[in-house]
């Protein structure tokens, strides 16, 4: 009864940001970003990739509420970076490692369905 | 006096972390009651009292990464990523669950139902159907817009059972597609004017070059949908359109999607003779074969197949599609979609 709509998952509405960032007033090159309509699938893996970077010093997403379709990632970093440098780095880096990873399954779909051809 | 660089010292590791902290850092552990050091060790400075660098760069990744086919038929596939984190494979499994569109039956204009399935249950249970229809020859249908043939499939039922004959099964088979559009009109307010169809085709659906050498269909033929006693009847007509899983099962292009990390045994002590026929006869998926130890001639226990034990930085993932598209095209699909979403979270703000 008390459930929002099913599309209100991914529909972001009129006037409120995808992507909106606030800095942490206590905590130098510290900052929250808000991403409206988006779970576990890209927190995950944008908190995973912000790790691996050697300027992150803290790292980590959550879902203030599951029935809130929201993520809250928080980064901090020394002072070589700034969270939103860091945040777009680290996107921009999974993008091409996911470039890379379709690539390298196309060829090798492509390489296994013409060998299947071949043998009729 | 000389001054001895720390470096130099016989026991601090140069580069390499010792080989226990190296199994923790690449492999999850199955312990006797729950799986230990199953979260990646992904931090860049987690091994820096060591002087290790623990960050991954993109040339790494690559050079690494692999990607091997086991299987592969027209409705499964079965295949190994090596080099890739468990959080990106959970990423994929989730889009492929829930974010790859499909077309599957949304709205039913009910004539006449007369059988013992209530409307709402019949509807329901239409609405699972599996259609066998590439998703990205359509367009989505958003409130606004009317439906036709960029947008809509229409299909119709109409079976009844005769009073004096025996009962009937109604399969899904008997749904037929209309290329042409819905074959119903609306209720119009004006008596005179022609009346409306429900949806707005412009020019049939069979014209169109995707569809005139294969006509759109059902996937399985012989889903039962209803049954019919004497003298019951169903018509009914169908609208199909795009959506995603997110929305509801029914636009959920896989039966199911799953990974898991490729199994790794490793014997700690030899273990021959007697004792090792009684460990290949044990398992039951055959992880472990027999071999002769020419010099003893005693036999010895290997692990021959380790994939079919059920527990590596290595993942298996395994697609079951329902149909519509492919395996292989599915994951290209859920490796876009993964792409669209980043972008769409890379923030505008500087």
């Amino acid at each position: 009864m008390n459930a929002p709509d099913r599309y209100e998952r991914f529909v972001v509405p009129e006037g409120t940001k995808k992507v909106s960032y606030e800095r942490d007033t206590k905590i130098i090159n510290a900052a929250s970003f808000t991403v409206e309509r988006e779970d576990h699938t890209i927190g995950n893996i944008v908190r995973m990739q912000l790790h691996r970077d050697p300027n992150v010093l803290f790292a980590g997403y959550k879902l203030p509420h599951p029935l809130q379709y929201k993520i809250i990632v928080r980064i901090h970093t020394t002072s070589q970076s700034s969270p939103m440098q860091a945040y777009n780095q680290a996107i921009t880096d999974l993008d091409k490692e996911l470039d890379y990873l379709k690539s390298a399954f196309e060829e090798r779909i492509s390489r296994k369905l013409r060998r299947v051809d071949m043998e009729y | 006096m000389k001054k001895a660089s720390v470096m130099d010292i016989p026991d601090v590791p140069k580069g390499q972390l010792p080989p226990h902290l190296e199994l923790q850092r690449t492999r999850v552990l199955c312990g006797s009651d729950a799986p230990t050091h199953s979260e990646g060790i992904q931090y860049s400075g987690a091994y820096a009292s060591m002087g290790i660098d623990n960050s991954l760069r993109l040339d790494d990744f690559c050079n690494k990464f692999r990607v091997e086919i086991i299987q592969l038929t027209e409705d499964e596939m079965e295949f190994d990523m090596i080099g890739i984190d468990a959080s990106v494979a959970n990423a994929f499994r989730r889009i492929l669950i829930a974010e790859i569109p499909t077309m599957a039956i949304e709205k039913i204009l009910m004539v006449n139902n007369t059988s013992v399935i209530a409307d709402d249950v019949l509807s329901h249970r239409i609405g699972l159907i599996p259609l066998d229809v590439d998703p990205r020859l359509f367009e989505y249908l958003s409130g606004n817009d009317s439906p036709n043939e960029r947008n809509t499939i229409v299909f119709k039922l109409h079976v009844s059972c005769k009073k004096s004959g025996p009962r009937i099964t109604v399969k899904s088979d008997q749904l037929k597609w209309l290329p042409n559009g819905s074959e119903l009109e609306m209720a119009s307010p004006n008596p005179s004017a022609k009346p409306k169809s429900y949806t707005s085709f412009t020019c049939s659906q069979d014209s169109l070059p995707e569809f005139s050498n294969k006509p759109i269909g059902l996937k399985h033929e012989d889903i039962i949908v209803a049954k019919l006693g004497p003298g019951q009847e169903i018509e009914l007509e169908a609208h199909a359109i795009k959506g995603l899983g997110k929305t509801h099962a029914k636009w959920s292009p896989v039966a199911t999607a799953w990974y898991r990390m490729l199994p790794e045994v490793v014997l700690l002590e030899d273990v021959e003779g007697e004792l090792a026929e009684e460990l290949v006869k044990k398992c039951p998926v055959n992880v472990f074969e027999d071999i002769e130890d020419l010099a003893t001639g005693k036999k010895k226990a290997v692990v021959a197949n380790p994939r079919a034990c059920t527990l590596c930085r290595e993942c298996i993932l395994k697609i079951e599609s329902t149909g519509a598209l492919p395996p292989e095209v599915l994951f290209s699909e859920a490796v876009k979609v993964l792409e669209d979403k980043c972008d769409r979270v890379i923030s505008e703000l500087s």
